[in-house]
């Protein structure tokens, strides 16, 4: 008796959960994507305690030099002139009282420039501020 | 004669879509920025000017930052920025007894914003090991201000 030739099972790569592990993917990176809106490269200060800035903070950003650049948390930052910062606060607190705004500062800055934010901030009536920091190792 | 038409089966053609999706990928791995940005929280003091409550310099830990990278607290000799430890022991010693003592940070203008930061790093690390003792009552801080100018002036120090 002649044997039947056995049917070659054609081999493929199953390709059509291809496009929902890539949405997947999409969803995560669309989740945890932050525009990062300042690029500023300056010498933090550094500290242990240390928490999670608030997403969609508003950024206030002093070079060594004491220019001064803001960002309401959604636009890259812009320079601004050291006494507009107050302007810039009453329309962050007129849109949101609770707006975290966070302080990016050289450490070198002395602190006059810093205080001088700090009063029109105070006069604006921040509430949540935070210091941005770089994590203290030791022996520093 | 009678044409026969083929009828064609209707369909969305769908095997680009993987590669529609893998250049999203890309585009969003590209502009994501796992940056951990990081850094101490500080609640500024809101009040009308009026209202401000009076706080004796006696009654309270008053810590000054001077100019050539020194600090003095409560009139003792002054001491290098980096000796951080004299600092954390004595406001510990007086904050685990009552965590209401107001701390004043008196910075000087010229001083660098580096040694405000190591002092109110110090301030939190001192807040953060009486929380854990449990000697704070939860949602509660030290009360850790840092007078502006004007506000110095106001206060006349």
């Amino acid at each position: 008796m002649k044997l039947r030739k056995t049917k070659t099972i054609e081999a493929y790569i199953p390709t059509a959960s291809m496009a929902d592990i890539a949405f997947l993917l999409i969803v995560f990176f669309m989740i945890t994507t932050v525009f990062q809106v300042d690029k500023t490269v300056l010498t933090l200060p550094a500290s242990v305690v240390r928490s999670e800035v608030v997403k969609g903070s508003a950024f206030i950003v002093v070079t060594e030099d004491g220019y001064i650049k803001v960002s309401d948390g959604k636009e890259d930052t812009h320079p601004i002139d050291a006494s507009d910062v107050l302007s810039f606060a009453v329309d962050l607190m007129s849109k949101d009282p609770e707006q975290h705004v966070v302080l990016k500062a050289d450490k070198r800055v002395k602190w006059h420039v810093i205080d001088k934010i700090l009063e029109q901030l105070q006069q604006a009536r921040v509430k949540n501020l935070q210091f941005l920091t770089e994590l203290k190792t030791k022996g520093q | 004669m009678k044409l026969q038409k083929e009828k064609e089966q209707p369909e969305i053609p769908t095997a680009s879509m993987a590669d529609i999706a893998f250049l999203l990928i890309v585009f969003f791995m590209l502009t994501t920025v796992i940056s951990a940005t990081k850094g101490i929280e500080h609640i500024l003091p809101q009040q009308d000017k009026d209202q401000t409550e009076q706080v004796e310099k006696e009654e309270s830990i008053y810590i000054k930052i001077n100019a050539d990278g020194t600090y003095s607290v409560d009139q003792k000799e002054p001491r290098s920025i980096r000796d951080t430890q004299f600092l954390y022991d004595y406001v510990y010693g007086k904050v685990s007894r009552n965590y209401k003592k107001p701390i004043i940070i008196h910075v000087n203008p010229e001083a660098n914003y580096e040694a405000m930061i190591a002092v109110l790093d110090t301030l939190k690390q001192v807040e953060e090991q009486v929380a854990k003792e449990g000697r704070l009552p939860a949602d509660k801080g030290l009360t850790i201000t840092i007078p502006t100018s004007s506000d110095l002036e106001a206060w006349g120090y």
